[in-house]
């Protein structure tokens, strides 16, 4: 494993988290709080976020308990190697699919409204190999780039201020969560909006106290909850809900306001931005699939670690062809994602807890 | 780093020489910026495309294409069998539909457009008074070519309030909202020049009604409020002398008040518009305090009373196009709305208009 010297900032911690939960979901977020919640449904986003605190509050108990130890190095010392090691592969795979689902759904999306023939793995290969060249670098330069590409993006949200002429509150009813869908799978969706704060979880060795890891990250979460929820009041107030039912992408409908005299859809380029806050997104979880092969082969050098983890990703992404199959698969993923935010704090406080009785004991 | 250069190197060629395929290039392409539905008797489709064209060798300024198909993609794909260029729909600015297909329902037919992404969601609609594709074909000497021509008008007159700006975003909002209808701006052939005729009123996507372009601005005080606009106002009554005030830079606000009692709807409309009065032909001395508070009270009788029909014609037609619909919805709750049938009610339902309009100058001369 790569010893950083220099330790993780809070504001880069911070950026990071809304640079790694900002992934292909926010140009569909609003599209599924319409579908599953019907009126109002852009609450969805603030009720879900609530819950996410819950979480964070339980990761913030085990790096309380932890004393920036690594989640590794407390597994490993009450639950024996040849049971972890299959979990760590597991985890593995689940993180580098995760990142590299992204991906391809980012490219397919993005083919729609260029290059429609050209085969997608091209484009994937392409940002796959950014992305190896980012991973390499190790966290603390990752945090360092995405503070980069946060500021690239982040004004593209002040875009809706060009839209307020046609936003029109009453558009957006005086009903709660009527005329919607199936509410439960509608909350995973909007869940999977938020993930990637749990990686938080693998950040304890490369923080110290200065950090303030647990508020870095919940502010950052606070900020895509912000943009969550403006980005929602827009959508309804200018499409209305049934509308929003239709439309499968609305934020990249709404960037449609960015107009010049002389072109039409120039707001296609603007998705190329879009890129950035994709390839941190994806750069993260291969990371942290990286960390955890690390413990499996630890005598391997981290550069084959993440070659083979993008190698294999990519192969398996070849197999879901259609941009519904990848929004399937990525949808049983984040759900498997989500249980794993929740079990695997639960897990390590038990085991902190244990750890800390028999030191009592023994003390 | 040498390696990491050569890493992006080969990423940036990988990517460059597998997009051959799609790519293209700029003069062999044709960019439809107007084109026209019209519905003929035997049900299949009229359609026309207008292409600006970018060779400077080529004499015309435009190329019009005109085909006949069963559904509008397959209507593509015979025209560009007609033309040496690609064909695409991404810089496509107005599509217009001609009455006959307005009469009969021109969802099924916007359905594609909306579709395909990479058509612009501000794609703006009218509707044609007569044959779309006849408009569209035809060159107006004095004007720019025809496509731009519309787009420019259609512009300029929306800025003015004249007509709504609608796009295909907000025609299909307003059709999949159950508290409004929608609506579109109506262009008609005058032989030498494109006139605005009025505003289209549709009931779910099919054309019932119109509203005359001489009444288009009092549509725009009961929809909603703005700045920018003038208005000539005709205050003879029969058997007078002709007066007129022409208003300008308007600026108008609209509240609307829902009261709900024993199942009974009530919508009360307060407009309030300020403006300039540039021109007065009649007896009244604008300069004069008293006078102009007297023809601010006429004037706002006036329009009241036009407002007053305008709400009549809409019942008449069962069409809530200015979504009187939206705010009863969000004052009687969703069990009340859910069990009304709001275009079966909204005739029945008392709308009561208070126009007042205050007149903040009156010119540069007493």
């Amino acid at each position: 494993m790569t010893k950083l010297k220099e330790k993780l900032s809070f504001f880069h911690v911070m950026i990071l988290t809304y640079m790694i939960q900002t992934g292909v979901v926010v140009f569909s977020i609003t599209h599924l709080e319409a579908l599953h919640f019907g009126t109002n449904g852009w609450l969805m986003a603030l009720f879900t976020s609530l819950v996410v605190l819950v979480n964070l509050m339980l990761i913030a108990i085990v790096h309380r308990m932890s004393n920036g130890r690594s989640i590794f190095e407390i597994l490993e010392k009450s639950i024996p190697k040849f049971i972890l090691f299959p979990i760590y592969l597991g985890l593995a795979a689940l993180w580098s699919m995760i990142g590299c689902l992204v991906a391809k759904e980012y490219v397919l999306i993005f083919q729609m409204y260029a290059f429609p023939t050209t085969s997608p793995m091209v484009f994937k290969v392409a940002i796959d190999i950014l992305a190896f060249l980012l991973v390499i670098k190790g966290v603390y330069n990752i945090s360092k780039a995405s503070t980069v590409f946060f500021f690239s993006t982040i004004w593209m949200n002040l875009l809706v201020f060009k839209a307020l002429d046609d936003i029109k509150l009453e558009r957006l009813t005086t009903f709660l969560f009527k005329e919607g869908g199936d509410m439960f799978t509608g909350f995973l969706n909007i869940y999977i909006a938020y993930i990637g704060y749990e990686l938080s979880l693998l950040l304890f060795p490369y923080v110290n106290k200065k950090t303030k890891l647990m508020k870095a990250v919940m502010y950052g979460h606070l900020i895509r909850t912000f943009f969550y929820l403006m980005l929602g009041i827009v959508s309804y107030g200018i499409a209305g809900h049934n509308l929003l039912k239709k439309m499968l992408f609305p934020l990249l409908d709404l960037l449609a306001y960015i107009k010049l005299p002389f072109i039409e859809r120039v707001e296609n380029l603007f998705y190329g931005f879009f890129l950035f806050t994709t390839l941190i997104t994806l750069v993260m979880y291969y990371w942290a699939a990286g960390e955890s092969t690390l413990r499996i082969f630890p005598k391997l050098k981290s550069s084959v670690h993440y070659f083979v983890i993008i190698l294999c990703s990519l192969i398996v992404s070849t197999v879901p062809v259609a941009l519904d199959q990848v929004l399937r698969v990525l949808y049983l993923l984040g759900c498997a994602q989500i249980v794993i935010a929740f079990l695997l704090p639960v897990i390590l406080i038990l085991l902190l807890l244990i750890q800390r009785r028999k030191v009592v004991k023994h003390g | 780093m040498k390696k990491a250069i050569l890493c992006v190197i080969l990423c940036f060629s990988l990517t460059a020489s597998g997009c051959a395929a799609d790519s293209r290039i700029l003069e062999d392409l044709g960019m439809v910026q107007t084109t026209s539905y019209d519905l003929l008797p035997d049900g299949m489709l009229s359609i026309t495309a207008s292409i600006p064209m970018a060779d400077p060798e080529a004499s015309a300024k435009r190329e019009v294409l005109t085909v006949v198909a069963e559904n509008t993609k397959n209507g593509r794909i015979k025209m560009s069998r007609e033309t040496q260029l690609i064909l695409v729909s991404g810089q496509i600015r107005n599509a217009l539909y001609g009455l006959s297909m307005a009469k009969k329902g021109i969802y099924r037919y916007m359905d594609t457009l909306i579709r395909d992404p990479s058509i612009s969601p501000e794609l703006k609609i009218s509707i044609v008074e007569g044959n779309a594709g006849e408009l569209l074909r035809k060159d107006y000497d004095q004007h720019p070519r025809t496509g731009k021509y519309i787009d420019h008008l259609l512009e300029k007159e929306s800025s003015w309030q004249t007509i709504p700006r609608v796009t295909i975003l907000s025609f299909l909002r307003d059709l999949f909202d159950d508290g409004i209808d929608p609506i579109t701006p109506i262009i008609k052939d005058m032989g030498n020049s494109i006139k605005i005729n009025g505003i289209a009123l549709f009931q779910d996507d099919r054309y019932v009604a119109k509203i005359p372009a001489d009444d288009t601005m009092i549509f725009a005080f009961l929809k909603g409020s703005f700045k920018e606009g003038e208005i000539n106002v005709d205050l003879s009554e029969n058997g007078d002398k002709k007066e007129y005030a022409m208003l300008s830079s308007l600026v108008s606000g609209r509240k609307l008040k829902v009261s709900y009692h024993n199942q009974q709807i009530k919508v009360r409309c307060e407009i309030k518009i300020m403006c300039s009065i540039l021109e007065f032909l009649g007896d009244l001395e604008i300069s004069n305090e008293q006078d102009r508070n007297k023809l601010e009270r006429r004037i706002s009788d006036k329009l009241t009373r036009k407002a007053d029909s305008m709400i009549a014609l809409l019942k008449q037609h069962k069409v809530d196009s200015l979504g009187l619909g939206s705010a009863v919805r969000n004052k009687i709750g969703y069990a009340n709305w859910k069990k009304m049938n709001w275009r079966e009610e909204f005739p029945h339902v008392e709308v009561e208009n208070k126009i007042k309009v205050v007149i903040k100058d009156f010119g540069e001369v007493r």
